[in-house]
């Protein structure tokens, strides 16, 4: 089903905290909203679900206008970031809870199929029996999971559903989730710090800042075109290395501590004298490149597969570089790396992208 | 030696969990503890002992605290014809005889009896005695300084009379001895049994115990406060202020802190004051009865005029005091489940009513048993309310085990605090609260409740 929020307005005593916020989600599609702490993305994710009641505008499920509907009444189905199961009552109740709650409540022999199936499609039939204090965060997440899937939601809300999962178990649940979203063809909405997160599950990425939406796009389209500088640093790990100083003569680059670099060839035309800032991000600098760079070895990183380099060009100027595993290098060695200058960004003063 | 005290220890760190090592004492550990340990000692273990050594005496007003004396009275006589002393052995041991000897001389002078006819007395009678103290009377007035009304002379013949009747002996040989020279014709069994019933003092004695398990009154003093208890801790401590409690969860913070304090207001009360406020909200002139008045309903002192409503008012008073505990407790339970798990029922479809029921009231149990436990234990042994109001009137029938403890040691309408009783019911109370405690503990499993939590955030 189609979620739309339509000039979504939310204030807290008074205060706005999102103001005019227009979003859609697509039938099927699953979105993350991205966003550092604060920005906002709870408290939409809080609106849509009817925990919050919206302060302006509308809240449409389908053509179902729900803005002044309570949350009962809603058919949603959250998943919380501490997963708020019921510490009293076994999975099995747990799950089934959303149905015996229904009025007219369903046949016990109904609500038992309903909660086997799902329980099934979430690979957690075997602990049914359970309390969820004997379960493990993971077995947790699945229980919290299936329970807001039971009764068959509008929309599924997961409100930072990995957060509390170790690592491994993360990537497990990553796959999972987006496995089981995809299998049920519900809209989703995954509220999200984590910019890998939001990039590997979702099918689109909005990323917030300050109660506004800054970009929409699909994850790989975010990552190569980002709207301005905030979009740019926030996405990338390790993030992207600005560079402060304004364009030359000869289509260059001139940094404020002196060091020259080619202009993207598309910004070749921008006049001489006009502050901009540039990003390089680390896979752009390495062995490969349309330019040079030169700096020494300060730090290095080695993360197993890759490695992380960082390379002081100049004083104050540190370029990052990911490589595959090498062993020829080491701190304090002098480089010459390639810069990818056409994939660098480039943004002015105001932080928009050029 | 020591290797066999290591073998021990080892034994016992085997046997045990590895957190649970026995702590080293040490003696700064103890010196710091000793305060407590003597205060401890002082006020809650000594009492408890000594309410269990008075718990088997007989001890009350009329026997004192100190050592008694041997006294026949009358009224012992009396009792011990009921139980089977014969006719003739008390006539026998109450018999009076009249010696003229020193002593009488001695106690007439005293009593300011004319000298001149004392000592005519003395010059006639010394040494003589008589066993009908009409036949001295009559002697008596035969002399020549004998006081012309006969009262007078009747008193002055008492001085010479002596009997074992109320005279005080401070061993029971001595009351022996006299018993047997005034009366030898009494078997020294009945003797024995005589002097062995005339000791004034305390004794040890179960008997405190016999008459609780087989007086009528302990029946219905049990069931008085079994219903007090339950009754005030189901509508109020429980109900009421779990009620309370979940009212002023849902309602917005500036109207909760203001509603929680006036709640307190009941327990911050001077008890005496709380009282009294009662009695000008109940009695005949009081607030209730009057309003009853004006709406054409029975008015009367409602708190001691009718059974029903002194139970009433008798539970409610009590319970207000209660019921902000449980709010207290409550609120902070539920306070304590995470704003999620709430919003997740809202979400799931549950209405307040379902919240409330399903989500909870279930997480409400540990909280609930505590306040059901710990509220039990005061009440049990609570009674100033009810003293100070209804006084466990009207009659005895709002009189709680606590109270009627507590008046038949310490607060006796008659005078005879009858402190071995009292200690002995007192004594029952312990014992009740002990067991009670013992199986409040279990239920809790305390040591689990505080060592982990619950649930797994």
């Amino acid at each position: 089903m189609r979620l739309q929020l339509q000039n979504f307005t939310k204030c807290f005593d008074g205060t706005p905290v999102i103001e005019g916020l227009d979003l859609t989600v697509e039938d099927g599609e699953m979105l993350a909203l991205l966003g550092p702490s604060g920005c906002g993305k709870s408290t939409t994710l809080f609106s849509i679900c009817g925990i919050y009641r919206a302060d302006g505008g509308r809240i449409m499920f389908g053509d179902r206008d729900v803005s002044d509907l309570p949350s009962q009444k809603r058919n949603v189905g959250v998943v919380f970031q501490n997963y708020a199961l019921y510490p009293h009552l076994t999975v099995e109740e747990n799950i089934a809870f959303p149905l015996t709650v229904q009025k007219p409540r369903p046949s016990k022999s109904e609500i038992a199929r309903e909660v086997r199936a799902i329980a099934e499609l979430i690979h957690i039939e075997n602990l049914l029996e359970r309390r969820p204090a004997q379960l493990s965060g993971g077995q947790q997440q699945r229980v919290a999971l299936a329970r807001a899937l039971v009764r068959k939601p509008d929309v599924l809300l997961l409100d930072e559903p990995l957060a509390n999962l170790d690592a491994k178990l993360r990537l497990e649940m990553r796959s999972e989730i987006r496995r089981i979203q995809l299998e049920t063809g519900i809209t989703a909405i995954l509220v999200t710090h984590d910019q890998v997160e939001a990039m590997s599950m979702c099918d689109r990425v909005a990323i917030m800042d300050k109660g506004e939406i800054l970009q929409i796009a699909s994850p790989t389209e975010m990552y190569r075109n980002p709207v301005n500088k905030f979009v740019a640093g926030f996405l990338g790990n390790p993030p992207i290395t600005f560079l402060e100083g304004h364009t030359a003569t000869e289509g260059r680059f001139a940094m404020d501590q002196g060091l020259f670099l080619p202009l993207p060839s598309r910004l070749r035309d921008l006049p001489a004298g006009q502050r901009i800032s540039l990003g390089l991000r680390p896979e752009h600098f390495g062995s490969t490149g349309t330019a040079q760079a030169s700096g020494r070895i300060v730090f290095v990183e080695p993360q197993g597969r890759e490695m992380l380099f960082d390379v002081e060009a100049a004083p104050g100027v540190v370029l990052r570089s990911v490589q595959p595993v090498r062993d020829d290098v080491g701190v304090g060695d002098e480089v010459t790396w390639g810069v990818d200058v056409d994939r660098m960004l480039a943004f002015d003063m105001d932080g928009q992208t050029l | 030696m020591s290797s066999s005290a290591d073998l021990n220890t080892g034994v016992a760190r085997k046997s045990r969990r590895s957190d649970r090592r026995r702590p080293r004492i040490s003696g700064l550990g103890l010196a710091l503890l000793a305060p407590a340990l003597f205060l401890l000692t002082l006020f809650f273990f000594a009492p408890v002992v000594l309410t269990g050594i008075f718990a088997f005496t007989d001890l009350s007003t009329s026997t004192g605290i100190g050592r008694g004396q041997y006294v026949v009275t009358p009224n012992l006589l009396r009792q011990l014809g009921d139980q089977g002393l014969t006719e003739d052995d008390a006539t026998a041991i109450a018999s009076v005889s009249i010696t003229i000897d020193e002593a009488g001389i001695a106690r007439a002078t005293e009593g300011g009896v004319d000298p001149d006819f004392l000592s005519e007395i003395a010059d006639r009678f010394a040494g003589e005695s008589f066993d009908d103290p009409r036949a001295f009377s009559r002697e008596l007035r035969g002399l020549p300084n004998a006081p012309r009304r006969p009262r007078e002379l009747t008193q002055t013949a008492e001085y010479f009379e002596t009997s074992v009747l109320n005279t005080r002996f401070d061993n029971p040989e001595a009351l022996t001895a006299q018993l047997a020279d005034v009366a030898p014709d009494v078997s020294s069994d009945t003797i024995a049994w005589i002097v062995d019933r005339s000791y004034t003092g305390a004794r040890f004695t179960t008997a405190n115990f016999e008459r609780l398990a087989t007086q009528k009154e302990t029946l219905r003093l049990i069931g008085n406060t079994a219903l007090y208890v339950a009754a005030t801790l189901g509508l109020f401590n429980v109900g009421l202020g779990l009620f309370l409690a979940i009212v002023l969860f849902y309602t917005p913070k500036p109207v909760t802190s203001f509603y929680s304090t006036l709640w307190l207001l009941p327990r911050i009360t001077p008890l005496v004051l709380y009282a009294i406020m009662w009695k000008w909200f109940t009695w005949e002139d009081g607030f209730l009865p009057i309003v009853a008045e004006q709406f054409g309903l029975p008015s009367f002192n409602y708190m001691k005029g009718s059974v029903v409503t002194a139970w009433m008012t008798m539970i409610s008073l009590n319970g207000f005091i209660g019921a902000s505990f449980g709010l207290i407790l409550f609120s902070g339970a539920l306070r304590a489940i995470p704003m999620q798990q709430l919003w997740a029922s809202e979400v799931d479809g549950a209405n307040r009513w379902q919240q409330v029921r399903r989500i909870i009231l279930p997480q409400m149990r540990w909280p609930i048993l505590f306040v059901t436990s710990y509220q039990t234990l005061s009440l049990l042994s609570s009674y100033e309310q009810i003293w100070l109001t209804t006084n466990g009137g009207p009659g005895r029938t709002t009189t709680v085990w606590a109270l009627e403890a507590f008046t038949t040691a310490l607060s006796n309408y008659t005078g005879n605090l009858q402190y071995g009783l009292g200690a002995a019911m007192a004594l029952v109370l312990v014992v009740v609260g002990l067991v009670l405690s013992i199986i409040y503990l279990r239920l809790f499993k305390f040591g689990e409740l505080v060592s982990r939590p619950k649930i797994e955030l």
